[in-house]
């Protein structure tokens, strides 16, 4: 729902199968046309060699997908909340007026449980780097 | 449509095809891309046509590419080595199509200098080559000039829109085929039609003394030097502790020297270590000897092992001797005693086939490991020319260990295996890393070695005593000249050859401009590694500026080859002095603009502070010399403690730090440049009038204008410049204070024209061997920091 008075600011939307279309065939074209150039123009030489993965020009050893370690899985899974949980703050500071201050209190509450969270992981060492930073009080035999 | 319609709808097609053709050559010619690839010394030549005095980019070869996936050119820089060369033709494959190759210096082209059994005797025997640069290394000119001649070739001699278009026919990247020695090549030493002739130095090469008119020549014996009191209390003590075990040789040319027991070196060494006083905490070198070619084999057991330790109180050195019997000897291990004697022994291991029981991983170090034979052995032949050519066939049987070879790890461990190296950015040369991996935490670390290995101690026994100077120039790249020193001091010890005050004082000068040549070049590849590009091309200028100097004084950059047997090979010319004090003048201001971008730099600082930790203790067990030990705290550098040369006439400091890590390492060096340059203007400003070389023509070359004066002179220039002069029989060892630590000749000769056993005691091979101890529990982008920390180089790594 547009907020009243802001009509005439903005564009009328017209919907137009036609130009959807033309659009969306112009997109598809244009990736054929880049996909079809490249494998016809692209020199292809698909010996054993050029195969093999690079690898400081020895040839590696074992499979390179291995199960990796909880860090890396911990830092995406931070990114992956913390990120997305911005986007709604994003569009809370594009339509702040209309929203008021009830829109105010509902995002401050929401940004303080998302700052509980951080401090949540920060105290359990979730911020810090690599597999064994737990507190020094944590060992492996006791659970914490 | 009749016969005319079609020809002249062919001819506009070929029109087309034409046009299309100048249009992607253009297009080819100015966006080669380069690979990141260096095998040798060429390679700084290379990579100083990519900084600011040169600038590469000006042809349109902007960045060296660190993946042969984004690279189209191959230039090979430097020598290929037997065990590098299945590297060098996977990476080649793995570049994109169509690709050119560039062979750049003698090595690459033909083996050069480096006619030695590890060497393969030219890169056209396994790769297509465009374009050849010749020189030994060529300039940085020579690179862009070789990139021109590439952008013609491509210009003129190929049609690619055929290839391109899918349309068959089409000319388009390399088109040389590939040499076959003996029809499209010869390795001939001698060219080709001398057959008949015997290869030059053959006739004095042992084992075989033909018609080796040396024999024919007088000599003084050797110079021999008096013990000091505490050598000989010494020497007192051990014969009294050790009865019937430990002999005394007699005479010696440098440092007391006993005969052991083979059993009971450990016992001997152990107590010299612990017990004795002084305490000789170093083990400074260990090798070996094939005595079997002796000229009096009666006086010789079959093999000698020679152990060199060195005392830091006094400071002191000795020397231990052993006496091995049979083809494939065996003798107790030091590893209980001396971590880095791991190395060494494996070394003698692979080059000699001695046995060392106890051993925990005995196998071999700088050969690959399916090689056959012992190279040190006096009967296995030196040059690559006396073996079957080296072919595309073996490059692509011949590979390198698997990973999985290095570690004893269960099955089914999850710990990932990464190749870093031998082909690799942060590297700095043909270096194999084998890291195994948690995520990106470093568990375990195995290095791989001999991919740079040039022989060099075997060349040592068929050169001439004069031919061998420029070998040693190659082995320390970055220390041009200087490397020169230890050589000559070595031999100038063993025949007591006096050096002239002024020969000295150009020594050191010329000594410490390289020691800020390496420096300076460190300093910008440990930015570069740690992300700062900048540096790179700031230090390069100066480099240039030294390398101006040099030139000027030598007539060389990268290896002058310039000292003689005592003295230098000519004076000083008109203009050094103003040349010089114009770099005393602005280095400075320079040093202090390139510390600003770096020194205070908190990423920098954050990748260097307490990372790569080296205790003082490790530093010492593991024989770590030059600016790791002092980082690690101890005040030790061969100028002040054995000062050679004339140091101890020079005013100059040693920095010291305690921290042992890469940030600490990293101050000492760059205050380092600083001392260097004191030195410097302290040696131009008192350069003392007199002779250049030493006028006593016994051993040195004597001038071509004195020669023509006199006939005894002129003898002597024949035969000194010819089959080289006798030095006298006995041994000698002689270290430098190198950029890098430590660096020592031990010198044979059994009195003839050549050396008897030459062996390098170099720094980098002992620094390196303690990377797994500071790198354990790093990660991966620390370990970058720590190997660029540690300033090795391949060739002083393995020879």
């Amino acid at each position: 729902m547009l907020p009243a008075g802001s009509a005439a600011s903005l564009s009328p939307w017209e919907p137009g199968l036609l130009a959807m279309l033309t659009y969306g065939v112009m997109v598809f074209a244009l990736m054929a046309a880049l996909l079809f150039l490249c494998s016809w123009l692209g020199e292809k030489n698909p010996n054993r060699e050029k195969c093999l993965a690079y690898e400081s020009g020895v040839i590696p050893t074992g499979p390179a997908i291995l199960r990796s370690p909880a860090a890396f899985y911990l830092v995406a899974v931070f990114f992956l909340i913390f990120d997305v949980e911005a986007a709604f703050v994003f569009s809370w500071a594009v339509s702040f007026y209309s929203l008021g201050s009830a829109g105010w209190a509902q995002m401050t509450f929401f940004i303080v449980l998302l700052l509980l969270g951080l401090f949540y992981v920060w105290k359990k060492g979730g911020l810090e780097w690599g597999t064994t930073a737990l507190p020094p009080s944590c060992n492996s035999k006791t659970s914490c | 449509m009749g016969n005319n319609g079609i020809t002249a709808f062919l001819q506009q097609q070929n029109f087309l095809l034409t046009r299309l053709d100048a249009l992607i050559n253009w297009s080819r010619q100015y966006s080669l891309w380069p690979m990141f690839f260096g095998l040798s010394c060429c390679f700084i030549e290379e990579a100083a046509a990519f900084t600011s005095r040169y600038d590469i980019a000006r042809f349109g070869a902007e960045v060296m590419r660190g993946s042969p996936r984004q690279a189209d050119l191959l230039i090979i820089s430097g020598t290929v080595f037997k065990k590098i060369a299945p590297v060098v033709l996977r990476l080649y494959e793995q570049m994109a199509d169509p690709k050119w190759v560039i062979s750049m210096g003698s090595c690459a082209n033909s083996g050069g200098m480096y006619d030695v059994y590890s060497v393969v005797q030219g890169v056209d025997q396994m790769l297509p080559v465009d374009i050849y640069i010749p020189g030994c290394p060529p300039r940085p000119e020579a690179v862009l000039h070789a990139l021109t001649l590439l952008q013609e070739k491509i210009r003129t001699g190929e049609r690619p829109s055929r290839s391109v278009l899918n349309l068959g026919g089409g000319i388009q990247g390399t088109q040389e085929p590939v040499r076959v020695d003996g029809i499209s090549k010869s390795r001939d030493p001698r060219g080709t039609g001398y057959t008949g002739l015997p290869i030059r130095g053959t006739a004095a090469t042992p084992p075989v003394f033909w018609q080796n008119r040396t024999e024919l020549m007088w000599t003084p014996q050797a110079h021999r030097v008096e013990l000091g009191s505490a050598d000989k209390s010494l020497e007192t003590q051990l014969l009294e502790r050790f009865r019937k075990v430990v002999q005394s040789t007699g005479d010696t040319s440098d440092m007391l020297t006993l005969q052991v027991k083979p059993d009971q070196v450990p016992e001997v060494l152990g107590f010299l270590k612990n017990d004795a006083s002084p305490r000789f905490l170093r083990l400074e070198d260990l090798t070996a000897v094939d005595e079997s070619a002796r000229k009096d084999p009666f006086s010789y057991p079959d093999f000698t092992l020679v152990y060199h330790l060195l005392s830091f109180e006094g400071p002191r050195r000795i020397r231990i001797k052993t006496s091995l019997h049979g083809p494939h000897p065996a003798a107790p291990t030091l590893t209980r005693l001396w971590p880095n004697a791991d190395w060494y022994e494996r070394e003698v291991f692979d080059m000699f086939g001695i046995d060392f029981k106890g051993h925990p991983n005995l196998r071999r170090l700088i050969m690959p490991h399916d090689w056959m034979g012992h190279p040190l052995l006096k009967s296995y032949p030196g040059r690559a020319t006396e073996m079957r050519p080296y072919t595309l066939a073996d490059a692509r049987r011949q590979q390198p260990l698997d990973a999985g070879v290095f570690f004893q790890k269960p099955d089914g461990s999850e710990e990932m295996l990464l190749n870093l190296g031998p082909h690799h950015i942060s590297t700095h040369g043909l270096m194999r890393f084998v890291l195994a991996l948690d995520g990106e935490k470093i568990t375990d670390l195995d290095m791989d070695i001999g991919y740079h290995h040039r022989g060099v101690e075997k060349i040592g026994e068929r050169q001439s005593w004069h031919q061998f100077i420029p070998y040693t120039d190659r082995v320390d790249y970055m220390n041009g000249t200087a490397n020169n020193l230890p050589y000559l001091m070595a031999v100038e010890t063993l025949a007591g050859i006096g050096v002239p005050d002024r020969a000295q004082c150009i020594r050191v000068m010329l000594s410490e401009f390289f020691r800020l040549n390496n420096h300076l070049i460190w300093f910008a590849t440990l930015a570069h590694d740690l992300g700062a590009m900048t540096p790179n091309f700031y230090t390069f200028r100066e480099r240039e500026h030294i390398m101006d100097i040099v030139e000027l004084i030598t007539g060389g950059r990268l290896h002058p080859s310039w000292f003689r047997i005592g003295g230098v090979a000519a004076d000083l010319p008109d203009g050094w002095k103003e040349a010089v004090d114009d770099f005393v003048k602005t280095f400075l201001k320079r040093l202090k603009e390139y510390e600003s971008l770096t020194t205070r730099n908190p990423i920098f600082k954050a990748r260097t502070r307490g990372i790569g930790r080296l205790s003082l203790q490790d530093a010492i067990d593991w024989g770590v010399t030059g600016p790791m030990l002092r980082a690690s705290g101890m005040d030790w550098d061969v100028r002040k403690k054995f000062p050679y040369s004339g140091y101890q006439n020079y005013d100059f400091d040693i920095p010291t730090a305690t921290e042992g890590d890469c940030f600490a390492r990293y101050l000492i060096r760059v205050e380092e440049m600083r001392q260097s340059l004191r030195i410097i203007r302290q040696a131009a400003d008192r350069m003392p009038d007199g002779a250049y070389v030493s006028q006593d023509c016994r051993y040195g070359v004597p001038s071509k204008s004195a020669s023509l004066k006199d006939i005894e002179t002129l003898i002597h220039h024949f035969v000194h410049t010819t089959r080289g002069p006798e030095i006298p029989r006995g041994e000698a060892y002689a270290a430098i204070e190198s950029p890098r630590g430590d660096q020592g000749y031990y010198v044979i000769s059994d009195g003839t024209s050549s050396a008897y056993r030459m062996r390098i005691r170099t720094p980098a091979f002992a620094n390196v061997q303690v990377i797994p101890r500071m790198a354990r529990g790093a990660s991966i982008s620390d370990f970058v920091a720590i190997i660029g920390s540690v300033d090795y180089l391949l060739p002083d790594i393995d020879r």
